[in-house]
Formats: C-alpha cells, structure tokens, sequence
C-alpha cells in the first residue's frame, strides 16, 4: 500500500453511459439476444415470403389471370422460394439452436459471441440485400432460388436483381456457417458439469446434427455462388456445359443437406414437445441420436437425385441412398410415436402442432420415396407433383415444428404465455388450410401442370385445382393473422410466466422466464444432470420420496 | 424407353405402400390420441424409455423394406432402359432420329432422315407439331441454343434436360396413333410457361408419305 503513495489514485474510466436499445440489440454479446434477433427476422420474412405466396395463388386461382406479369411473377416466385429457404427456414433452424443450446446444455452463453453476432450481421444484410432487387428498375431476382446457370449468367438474366441475389445469398451462408460454427463449439465444449454427450436433449442433439451439415455443406454453396458471380462478369464459361453441370452438382450437394438442416431443428423440437405433453421421457433416445447422425451422414450422399433428368447423375446409385434414408426416419417415427402411445396427453397448442406435424410430414416424407425412385421422378419432377411432395416437408412438417416450437418456448424467451385459445384457433386453420392448399397439388402435377407457370389455359382442366388450394392459401393467411393478433395481446395483456410453465424436462425450464444474463444464477441453480430429462428426474424423485413419506 | 407403362406400375405399387404406411401410422396416433388423455389415465401406458430388443429388431424390418423398395426401384430403371415385350425388340432396332434444340421461348425438330425442319414461335396459333411414327423408336437428340431445358411429354411420362453444348438421347415408342402436346419443364424465362409442342404419332406408311412431302416443301 505503501508503495503507491505519491501516485494518484487511480480513476474508474467513464463507462460511456449504456447503450441504446437498438445499439444494446445489435452489439449484444449475448446468445440469447442473437438468437431472438435471428428468429425475429426470419419470422417478418417469413410474413414477406408469405405475402408473395397469397398474390400468387391469387393469380393462378383461375385460368388466365393477370394480376401480375409474367416476369413480376417470376420475381415472385423466386423470391418466395429463395426467402423461404434461405432466410426463413434455415435462419430459423440455426437460430433456434443458437437461442436454446446455451440454456438446455446449462452454459452460461455461446462460444465467441461476436463471431456469432457477425454471422447475425453477415444474414440481415444478405437478406436485405437480396430483397433489395425489387427497388432496381429491373425487379428482383426471377430465376428461381437455384438459380441454374446460363439462366443466371449476365447474358439471359441481365439486371442487377441476380446479381444482389448472388452476393446476398453468399453473405447469408457465410453468415449461417459462422452461426452453426459457433454453436456447435458450444455443445460439443460448453457443457455443464454431468451433461455428458448422451444427456444433451433431444432438441440439442439435433442442432449438433444439423450444424454438422451446414459446416459439410455449405462451403460448397459459396463455391457454387462464386461460379454464378464469375458468370455475370463472364456469361461466356457457361457455353461450356462442363460448368452448367458442375454448377448442378455443386448446388445440390448444398441443396439436399439444408432440406435436412430445415428439417431436425423441428423435429427435434416436435420430439421435446411431444414428451413434454406426454409426461413422460422421450422413447428410444439412444436410437433416436443415432438416426440423427446416420441421417445427416447420409445426406451428404443423396443429392443426385434432385438430377435424375439431367442424364449426369446414376439413377442406381442415387436411388439406393436416398431409399436408404427409411431407416434413420422410420427410427424417428418410431420414437415419436412410441412416447405418445406411452404418454398421458395434454392438447395444449405446442402438443397440437406437435401431433400434427407426425402424420402431415409424413405425407412428405412417403412421396419423398417417390422422388427417390426414377421411374417416378422422371414424370413428376419441376411438376405440381414436386411443389406439393416438399410444401408437405416443409410447410405442413417442418413449419408445423416451427409453430410447436414457438409457442412451447415463447414463454421461456419472452417472460409472457401466448393464449392458448388464439393458439388452437391458429392451429385449426393451418390444419385445414395446409391441407386444402397442398394436397390438390398432387393431383395437379399428375395431370401436367408443370411448376413456375404464371397462368395457365382453361382447356389445361388445372382450373379447380388451382381454385381449391387459393381457397387453403386464404385460410392460411387467416391463421397467420391469428397468430400475430396473439403476439400482440401477449406483449400488450402480458400474462407472465412462471419458469416452467408446460412441466417441462430439459434445463432451460429450470432458470427464470426470460432467462438471466448468464442463463442461470443463484437463484436459478443449474439443476444436478442425470440424464437426458433432469427436471424429470427431480420431479419423479420427489415423488418417490413423497411416497416414502407417506408409507 | 416406356416411360408411361414402368411409371403406371410402380407408381400404382409405392402408391398402396405409401397408403398403408399413411393409414398405419395415422392410426396408431389417433388411437393414442383418445385413448391417452391425461384426464383419462392415472398412469403412463407404459414407463420404459427404451427398448434396444425391440428397436433392433425394428432396424432389421426397416432394413428389409429398404432392400424391397430399392429392388422395386432397380428393376424399374432397368426396364426404362431395356424397354419390354413389342417395345424391347423395337429398342434395339433402328430408330428415327429427330434432333430438338430448344431455345427460348421454343422448339426447332429437325428430322436426320430427311431435309425437313418443324419450328415455330410457340405464340398463341404457333406451336410446333413433330410428326413420328409408331411402333418404331424414335429418338430425340436434345440440346438447347441458349439456357437449360426439359423436354417434357406428360401423358408419356417422358422427361429429360435440354443443354446447351451437350446432346441429351430421349428413346422411346409410341404405340398407338394420336397427338399429345408436350412442354418445357424447367423454368427458362419470360415465355417460359408458352413453350409448347405437340407429338403427332401416326403409322409408319404416313410418316414416310409426310416425310416425302414436307421436303418436297423444303
């Protein structure tokens, strides 16, 4: 002590007062923050996205409409699919993960939070970017969201829409591979003590399945986009088919996996919610990690059959992995189904969505079997077939999961429970309305609708179909409607949550809703981890020394 | 190549498979639906969390189902290929050969058997109509002048990618007189959605006879 007299003493530096709200969002380092600003904006494109989707079944509700033309419509369509993909659905699936790891495997926040933040940044400008277009004099981006060269050189698709498409799509995978990255780093080295490997969630297993996928698979989009970025300099390289092809292969090795990245975040919550409600552990654990893994490895060798009519893909080969993905899946739906049948059932709105998702995704799922079998595919491939065969996968599935997952964790995030009616009233809608906009696709890719048509004749006989799936899309759109009327009223009428309002398993449920800075303190205690479900340990342990008690 | 009979079939196979595994599964869960309500069970239908027995055991169906389909799906390809009965002597015998190029927004069939060229602007009254002969295979040599497209005739179940600087061979018999129209099913641009032809079959005797006349025209 002594020796510092004489020197003055030292003064705490200004702290530069705290940052605003929005400054407070944006330069925020902590996962939770990152994530909700990751699913909150790739919930309004998903609104955007969707906004597109009702002008265009309006315009192909009946023969020869013209409520947009052709060209607009094909901004429409590419912009629909390309927002869907790669700014609602797998932004969504990361940033889902990036939101509820941390919580579920008890850490205190995601390995190198501003690389992460970075990845935040990198999908919001992309994202912007590649709306943006629809401000140029040329229109947004209108060939198609995978974008084959030479439609997408300079040459065929002049306009500065492509190009904003390239580089915002280059910077949202960049974006989404850091994010992934990230979160991955944090399940596989972040764990709490006792959370073993084998005792991640279910949910968190999947995230680890699916950022394995993004860190295979997404490198290899960034090399695809750069071909199309050197073909708007130079159309030329594209008169050499070599690379028309190549582009193809490069695509869809991207292309298969993030169907898959769009799809296990939610079924891995489907799986969380179904045992939640269920009240019991999640059936087949063990089996169902496996699957996910086997799942994503297979992935990655698949992706010709998006190919079959290019004559540059082996119908054998391709067939043989793609019918191999029974396995992994029907190991999923065994487990699924197993917990309901063994489960005492709470038909709350996460549970509603949950259940409905099983057989809906699987109507996807067994028309995907079509699509693996050549013979089948070289009829309804780019057919109505196809649009309705994936609209099951993605929208009647993997958005089904999405809603379960919003409405179980959006107590946890928020601090504030959603209505439950206005949530049965959103799911009976979206029941009704995805199957009545869906299921006439089939029929219609059977009798020659071919996808991307602006309009069609009325001698083509495609006009009730067309009529019956607008009259879904409506009731869609209604059900959205419903659902935002319920974020509204929770965040105007709050009713607060208690930390674990569902019963929940997983550890997220044992800290506060919203959770603290840190995700759990001293009052808010990582719970002793014993297994895959340790609030379900607690409870049943209370239970049997309830009953010791009382014998 | 049959496209239409192989897809009628095994279409109509994984159809009922599909239908079954549907109605199973669907099944079990409305079951477990109304039979499983918390307010009607005191306890869990069953408690264990994992059975390895009876998960493995289910790996090995799941397994053989694989081995089945994908047999299924083998044997398909190699009947596309092969072709069957009338159809798999005609594969192997000469064939007409009709060079398409697609372009956009539409089709130019030139015939390698003779000076004729069928094309057209695939505006509204201007689709052009490629005239074959039945029970001989034809072959369509496709390629494309500019972008990627597909070749499609949906009532043949027939489809296959036009390139450009690459020549994609579409082999197939048409074994009954009629005209089907037939489209470009990937997406190409603008006009993309007008890019129709028609396929005329007629018997041989004819083709011949409207061969000899359109390059008489020539």
């Amino acid at each position: 002590m002594t020796r510092t007299a004489g020197i003055p003493t030292p003064v705490e530096p200004g702290r530069g007062g705290e940052p605003g709200l929005l400054a407070g969002w944006l330069t925020s380092t902590d996962h939770k923050r990152i994530g909700l600003l990751t699913l909150g904006t790739s919930l309004v494109m998903m609104l955007i996205a969707g906004g597109l989707a009702m002008v265009m079944r309006a315009q192909l509700a009946q023969p020869e409409l013209e409520v947009l033309t052709n060209d607009r419509y094909n901004q429409f369509f590419t912009m629909h699919g390309s927002m869907m993909i790669y700014l609602v659905m797998t932004p969504f699936a990361i940033g889902a993960g990036l939101y509820l790891v941390p919580l579920q495997i008890g850490a205190p926040n995601v390995a190198a939070p501003r690389t992460t933040m970075t990845g935040y940044w990198l999908y919001l400008v992309g994202g912007l970017i590649i709306l943006s277009g629809f401000f140029t004099t040329s229109g947004a981006a209108d060939h198609g969201w995978y974008s084959y060269p030479p439609l997408a050189s300079s040459r065929y698709t002049p306009g500065a829409g492509v190009s904003l498409w390239i580089i915002g799509v280059g910077l949202v995978a960049l974006g989404l591979l850091l994010m992934a990255a990230t979160v991955l780093w944090t399940a596989l080295l972040k764990r709490a003590e006792g959370m073993t490997m084998l005792r991640m969630p279910v949910f968190s297993w999947s995230i680890v399945a699916t950022n394995l996928m993004v860190i295979g698979a997404f490198p290899t989009l960034l090399v695809a986009v750069g071909i199309l970025a050197f073909g708007r300099v130079n159309p030329d390289i594209f008169t050499d088919n070599v690379w028309n092809i190549g582009y193809q292969h490069l695509f869809w090795f991207f292309g298969h996996p993030v169907v898959y990245v769009m799809f296990f975040p939610f079924v891995g919550a489907v799986a969380e919610v179904l045992a939640t409600f269920a009240r019991r552990r999640f059936f087949g654990y063990k089996f169902f990690v496996g699957s996910q893994l086997l799942f994503a490895a297979l992935s990655m060798s698949v992706w010709g059959h998006h190919m079959f009519t290019t004559n540059e893909s082996s119908d054998y080969y391709y067939s043989l992995m793609s019918i191999a993905l029974i396995i992994p899946a029907g190991i999923e739906y065994f487990d699924m189904l197993a917990t309901v049948v063994g489960g005492r059932l709470r038909f709350t709105a996460p549970m509603l969505f949950a259940l409905a998702f099983i057989p809906q995704f699987l109507i996807g799922g067994l028309t995907g079997i079509m699509t693996a079998t050549p013979a089948i595919d070289y009829q309804i491939t780019d057919s109505y077939f196809i649009v309705a065969h994936w609209h099951y996968t993605l929208a009647a599935g993997s958005l089904f999961g999405l809603f379960a997952a919003v409405y179980f964790w959006w107590p946890k995030a928020s601090g504030r429970m959603l209505r439950e009616g206005l949530g049965k009233v959103h799911f009976w809608l979206w029941v009704i309305g995805t199957n009545v906009t869906f299921l006439p696709m089939f029929w219609l890719g059977m009798e020659g609708m071919p996808r991307r048509i602006p309009s069609y004749l009325p001698e083509d006989g495609f006009g009730t179909g067309n009529l019956i799936a607008t009259i879904g899309a409506g009731l869609l759109a209604l059900g959205g409607l419903v659902f935002i009327t319920n974020v509204v009223i929770s965040f105007l009428r709050p009713r607060w949550a208690p930390p674990d309002p569902w019963g929940g398993h997983t550890c997220e449920w044992a800290t506060s809703c919203p959770p603290p800075r840190h995700n759990f303190d001293a009052r808010h205690p990582v719970p002793p981890v014993r297994s895959y479900a340790p609030l379900l340990d607690l409870r049943e342990e209370k239970e049997r020394q309830a009953k010791a008690g009382a014998g | 190549m049959p496209f239409r009979s192989v897809f009628d079939q095994i279409f109509t196979i994984w159809t009922a498979i599909a239908g079954g595994v549907f109605v199973l599964v669907t099944a079990v869960l409305l079951f477990a639906v109304v039979r499983n309500r918390a307010t009607k069970r005191e306890h869990l239908p069953f408690a264990a969390s994992e059975n390895h027995k009876v998960e493995f055991g289910y790996v090995v169906v799941l397994g053989l189902i694989v081995a089945g389909l994908v047999t299924g799906s083998f044997l398909a390809i190699s009947r596309l290929h092969s072709g069957e009965g009338l159809a798999e002597e005609a594969m192997a015998g000469p064939s007409t050969r009709i060079d398409v190029t697609a372009f956009r927004w539409c089709w130019e069939f030139a015939y390698a058997e003779a000076p004729v060229t069928v094309t057209g602007t695939c505006t509204s009254d201007d689709s052009p109509v490629v005239v074959v002969p039945t029970d001989r295979p034809v072959e369509f040599a496709l390629t494309s002048s500019d972008v990627v497209h597909s070749f499609w005739i949906p009532d043949w179940a027939a489809k296959m990618d036009a390139y450009p600087d690459d020549v994609n061979e579409l082999r197939m018999v048409f074994p009954e007189e009629g005209m089907w129209r037939g489209l470009c099913s990937e997406f190409c641009g603008t006009h993309h959605v007008t890019m129709d032809f028609y396929v005329r079959a007629v018997s041989p005797a004819e083709y011949e006879q409207y061969l000899a006349a359109a390059s008489v025209a020539a």
